[in-house]
């Protein structure tokens, strides 16, 4: 019952919101996104699930019905939560409700809509990580896309509709992609399986039920299948060299769209990839772990040098994102504890420090209406406790110790390291880590030129201190980073839990 | 009845912790702006770390796990916790004591001139000392690491203090950025460590060094390597991370820069904290790299190189803090070296005499600058003495200090890094070079030390500021006393020539270091390493009373030559400016051997532009081929949109077009015909 309440929450408040006044949608919203937080902070508090919930693990939460027929397939609503997607749910009602407050200085038209939107999408991404049906999961994951379009489209920046359009093209293309790819999985079980239930596909490949389609035998069936999903989830994660929507995405979008954008969103990607590939593929996993790694080290390099050639702020978090990322495919190709459970710990760490920095971003780009870091220069001057945030952002983007990005990384670094199923791990996981000094050096020489210095930005108008209501959500965020920092077995433990039986599938090659 | 006050160990970094605190939340309602707060929280701090160091005098020692930061059933945990032995006791002591002495100095320094941002000051100070101090005491490695990191993070924000100047700023980069290029290694080191032991642990038989020790008798391998190298691989890795911090050559070119930071900040960096933390690693877990001679050999050749090559550039330096920026380089040089040729003692004794003289220094330097209204360049000086004779006088014993003049502290740590060089030296023949480099050093330091001093302080006044300097108060001055009376007698803590030569037990120091308290962490331990697994012996000039004898002549001998020297060429009331004479050498030293050209070039030209390369191509290639099909789909999806005319009679063409070719279609494969 308490999924279900916690969606219908999210939805229920987009519809009051969508038909409220103006003047009052802001306000509305806000309040109104404290239910699901509250809710979702309940949930983790009386979690008591075990193990994976594909792999047969105790879920909770648990409802299940069945919903419609699908030729031989019954398609249940099904959802439930574990210890990998608990942490997302909350990530996801924390930053939404942060979201929504830094909106109120930002955007001052069509409130109704814009925030409607932003509770819409809340709702979607809930569902999202709670799904454990195939078609459920898939309407949501779609839903998603929708909200997110509009965001951009009509709040955006100078080239909106086409960051929006390209956007929705891209990642709907992979929708199209993996949609395919796990059909092929759904046909080639052919009677093994009676519904399009996660689970019920999941323990069907994991006992080998995988039968021939049409010409093709059950391993080529399998790794196409894998191929396709993980195209699929790579455009969304993303994974270089299908990123290029996520920059434009990114500076287009209004700042509260950018940190769910960046903040949930991507995790989308690696969740279905961990969900998917990682869980009920395991074996194409392993053959394929050299590649993977190396995507994932491209990403890492290429994203930081890609950070440090931009001038524009929001492009520099938006490239670092992709750098981050990477990490994530790292440790779950790495198929150990601190790998897989790292890389979950990690979409968590991204998703509240990423969120940090963009809400930082806007907040001085509500005060001095720009973002190129030339034009900023000296700002600690006239914000000094925004300044103060987005240094603490920075370090913690930077992997600063007892901030929650350095233990995801150690996490990651761990299981890298100490993987069996990628040869030459260490030697990935060392030139992995090299993205530690780039990201240092590019979030260093940002913050030296935007922040420090003589002040010199001309305005007609004075620049001062940001307004308490955009300061309120950045703070909070900063103190969420250092909690979970300084205690990462507030969600690691229940994410290592979750991961046991991933990382038995992976097992001795 | 010492050890009761191990229950309080963790307020030593705990206590400064909450000043860092209450500076950041409530800094400018505080009294001072928070001075005062982080004074009683660094003096507590020293009090307890007295309490602490009696109780490991007494023969207690301590190891506790306090904070399980990840507890895996499954794999390895992680802990941060509290190792108090000899050496973290002893350390604690000092750190707490240059903090609690900078920030009274500070009072002086900052709060009296007036300057803005005080809060924040405080707020860097106290978290800083909180990191060192935390430091010291961490139990394992990766804890070590995590405090490392945030002493970075402290000597960022505070080194950029006057953020409103470019100069500070970019400073502040560079000395994060160089450092972190060294942690990356460093954090490579931890995790290589972590994975191959399943602990970081520093002491006791459960300790990676121990283990390390064991893997290497059984012959075991790790990664395809034999245990051997791993340890080797793994001990460079991690003095990746004690280079950079200590500004070893080649990562040493952030520490200078970092002059651009408020002078107090400057002496906390040098004596006691940062650069401090290099050395102190690899003392804390000397029992890995006494297990790999490779490594050892090249810290020993680091230091001593970077001993020397650093002291050639202190002596063409026109700036007070600049001379004792690269002094420090120099110095930790000595301590490298000491830790490279197995004297873990010496090392530790160089870097207590160290901490004192060069805070002394710094502060010193601080009230030269107060009285000159932040004027550094010696050359605007000249006479200072006849107006400051505290600040005179105890800069002098700093100095001398410094120089290694007998009997002042420097002389006796250095005196025995040297003959301890100098004794492995002779079976060793690269540890013989790093011994004759380290020893040319001490001729260089004595000059620019004994230079220093006269441009400063003798002479007649060479600008109407130096006529008249400012005034400095108590709580400037006090601080120069306490530490001018140990920078005299400090090396009074181990004589070890003394003892060597007349048999009187006054080495107190080895002695201290050298029992046995079952943590594996003791000096005799590590004498019984280098012997079985990094094969030192160690060798003498005729007999060992010659040897000292000899070693003290030259060391001494060298000194004083150096500073009669610079005495000769300085001592005018006008003195000229000589180095100017060595030509295109002055300009390679003034220049720092152009080290910070190649960096700024790998950092600004080489990455920069692999950077725009990349983006370019991003947006060009991987960015154009998504246009590309986009337009594609486009111009294809135009192009079949023409047969939609809206003229009826071509939809009926088309129809009937259609139709026939279906049924011909349908005839053939249908095989109608």
């Amino acid at each position: 019952m308490w999924i279900e309440t916690l969606i219908g929450l999210c939805f229920l408040a987009a519809a009051v919101v969508f038909v409220a006044p103006d003047r009052h949608a802001g306000k509305l919203a806000f309040w109104l996104s404290t239910l699901p937080l509250a809710l979702s902070l309940y949930l983790y508090a009386a979690f008591d699930g075990s193990g994976n919930a594909l792999l047969g693990g105790d879920v909770a939460y648990e409802t299940r019905f069945e919903w419609l027929q699908l030729g031989p397939y019954a398609v249940n609503y099904h959802v439930g939560l574990d210890g990998i997607s608990l942490p997302l749910v909350v990530l996801s009602t924390v930053l939404a409700t942060l979201a929504i407050l830094s909106a109120w200085t930002p955007i001052d038209e069509r409130q109704s809509e814009f925030y409607g939107l932003m509770l819409f999408l809340e709702g979607s991404l809930l569902g999202v990580f709670a799904a454990l049906d195939f078609i459920l999961w898939f309407v949501f994951w779609e839903a998603v896309l929708v909200p997110m379009y509009f965001l951009i489209g009509i709040w955006g920046g100078p080239r909106r509709k086409y960051a929006a359009i390209k956007f929705f093209v891209y990642t709907n293309v992979a929708s199209l992609v993996m949609f395919i790819g796990f059909f092929a999985l759904v046909f080639g079980l052919g009677d093994a399986i009676g519904s399009t239930g996660l689970p019920e596909v999941a323990q069907a490949l994991e006992a080998g039920q995988l039968g021939s389609l049409g010409p093709l035998g059950p391993e080529a069936v399998a790794m196409g299948a894998f191929l396709a999903l993980f195209v699929g989830f790579a455009v969304k994660v993303p994974v270089v060299p299908f990123h290029t929507w996520l920059p434009d995405a990114h500076v287009e979008a209004p700042s509260p769209a950018s940190v769910l954008l960046a903040g949930v969103l991507l995790k989308m990607g690696t969740y279905a990839l961990l969900r998917f590939n990682f869980t009920m593929l395991p074996e194409q996993a392993v053959t394929l772990a050299v590649p993977i790694a190396l995507f994932a080290l491209v990403s890492v390099i290429y994203g930081a040098l890609l950070a440090l050639a931009q001038s524009d702020l929001k492009r520099i978090v938006a490239y670092s994102s992709v750098s981050s990322m990477g990490y994530v495919i790292l440790g779950l190709v790495a198929y150990t504890v601190y790998g897989v459970g790292g890389a979950t710990f990690q979409m968590v760490a991204h998703g509240l420090i990423s969120g940090l920095l963009f809400m930082t971003v806007g907040v001085f780009y509500n005060a001095t209406h720009t973002r190129m870091v030339g034009d900023m220069a000296g700002l600690a001057d006239r914000m000094p406790v925004t300044a103060g945030v987005f240094v603490a952002g920075a370090f913690a983007y930077m992997g600063l110790p007892l901030m929650a990005g350095f233990a995801a990384e150690l996490f990651i670094f761990l299981g890298a390291f100490e993987s069996t199923v990628l040869p030459g791990a260490p030697v990935f996981t060392a030139v992995a880590m090299f993205g530690i000094v780039i990201v240092a050096g590019y979030l260093l020489w940002a913050m030296q030129r935007s922040l420090f210095g003589p002040y010199r930005l001309e305005t007609d108008y004075e620049v001062g201190p940001a307004p308490l209501q955009d300061v309120v959500p950045i703070v909070t965020l900063v103190l969420l980073i250092v909690v979970l920092g300084v205690a990462p077995d507030l969600f690691f433990e229940m994410i290592r839990d979750a991961s046991l039986d991933v990382v038995a599938l992976g097992g001795e090659p | 009845m010492f050890a009761w006050f191990f229950q309080f160990a963790p307020a030593i970094a705990v206590l400064p912790f909450v000043s860092f605190l209450l500076a950041l939340v409530a800094g400018r309602w505080l009294p001072r702006k928070g001075a005062l707060a982080g004074i009683l929280a660094t003096g507590g701090s020293l009090l307890l770390s007295l309490g602490v160091l009696a109780a490991v005098v007494s023969g207690h020692t301590h190891e506790q796990t306090l904070y399980t930061f990840v507890d895996a059933q499954e794999t390895f945990s992680l802990t941060f916790g509290i190792l108090l032995d000899q050496l973290s006791a002893a350390m604690l002591v000092i750190v707490s004591l240059i903090a609690f002495l900078v920030h009274v100095f500070s009072l002086g320094y900052m709060n009296a001139e007036g300057e803005p941002g005080l809060p924040r000051y405080y707020a860097g100070l106290g978290l800083f000392s909180a990191s060192m101090l935390a430091f010291v005491f961490a139990d394992n490695l990766l804890m070590a690491f995590v405090f490392f990191e945030l002493v970075g993070l402290c000597s960022w924000l505070l080194i950029g203090h006057w953020f409103r100047d470019p100069a500070p700023a970019s400073a502040a980069k560079k000395a994060f950025l160089v450092t972190r290029f060294g942690d990356y290694f460093f954090l490579v080191g931890v995790v290589a460590v972590l994975v191959t032991f399943g602990t970081a642990q520093f002491a006791g038989a459960d300790g990676f060094p121990a283990l390390a020790a064991e893997a290497i008798d059984a012959g075991e391998s790790f990664f395809g390597l034999s245990a051997e190298a791993w340890v080797s691989v793994i001990g460079l890795l991690v003095l990746g991370g004690v280079i950079g911090k200590s500004a070893q050559f080649p990562l040493h070119t952030w520490l200078p820069d970092a002059m651009q930071g408020p002078t107090p900040v400057s002496a906390l960096i040098h004596a006691a904290t940062m650069v401090a933390a290099g050395v102190y690693l690899v003392a804390r877990m000397y029992g890995f790299y006494l297990l790999s001679p490779t490594v050892l050999g090249i810290i020993a050749f680091v230091g001593g190189f970077t001993a020397l090559f650093a002291a050639t550039m202190g002596v063409v330096k026109n700036e007070l803090k600049q001379v004792l920026a690269y002094s420090t380089i120099s110095q930790y040089g000595y301590m490298m070296l000491a830790l490279g040729a197995g004297s873990y003692v010496a090392a530790f004794f160089h870097l207590t005499t160290h901490a004192i003289f060069k805070a002394l220094l710094f502060l010193g330097a601080g009230a030269v600058i107060v009285a000159m209204h932040h004027d550094e360049d010696m050359w605007l000086m000249g006479g200072l003495r006849e107006h400051m004779r505290v600040t005179y006088l105890t800069f002098l014993a700093g100095s001398l200090a410094l120089a290694g003049i007998f009997p002042f502290a420097g002389f006796w740590s250095k005196d025995e890094v040297l003959f301890d060089t100098l004794v492995v030296g002779l079976e060793q023949p690269l540890l013989l070079v790093a011994y004759l480099m380290a020893l040319a050093a001490v001729f260089v330091t004595a000059f620019y030390t004994i230079r220093m001093v006269l441009l400063t302080f003798h002479g007649d006044p060479r600008t109407d500021v130096a006529e008249s300097p400012h005034a400095v108060g108590l709580s400037i001055k006090a601080p120069l006393v306490v530490l001018g009376v140990l920078a005299v007698v400090a090396g009074a803590i181990n004589l070890v020539p003394v003892e060597k030569l007349t048999g009187l037990r006054v080495s107190f120091l080895s002695s201290f270091l050298g029992s046995d308290r079952g943590l594996l962490t003791h000096n005799a331990h590590y004498v019984d390493l280098r012997t079985e697994y990094a094969g030192y012996e160690t060798g003498a000039i005729v007999s060992e009373p010659v040897t000292v004898l000899l070693g003290v002549a030259l060391g001494f001998g060298l000194a004083i030559a150096g500073a009669v020297a610079a005495f000769l060429l300085y001592r005018d009331a006008d003195p000229v400016r000589h180095t100017e004479r060595l030509g295109s050498i002055h300009t390679l030293l003034v220049h720092n051997y152009y080290q910070d050209e190649y960096q700024v070039w790998l950092a600004e030209g080489l990455s920069l532009r692999t950077a725009r390369a990349a983006d370019t191509f991003d947006q060009g290639v991987i960015d154009g081929a998504v246009n590309a099909t986009s337009s594609v789909s486009l111009l294809s999806g135009d192009r079949i949109r023409r047969v939609q005319t809206g003229v009826v009679t071509n939809y009926a063409a088309l129809v009937v077009l259609g139709l026939l070719a279906l049924l011909v279609g349908f005839a053939l494969y249908g095989g109608w015909f």
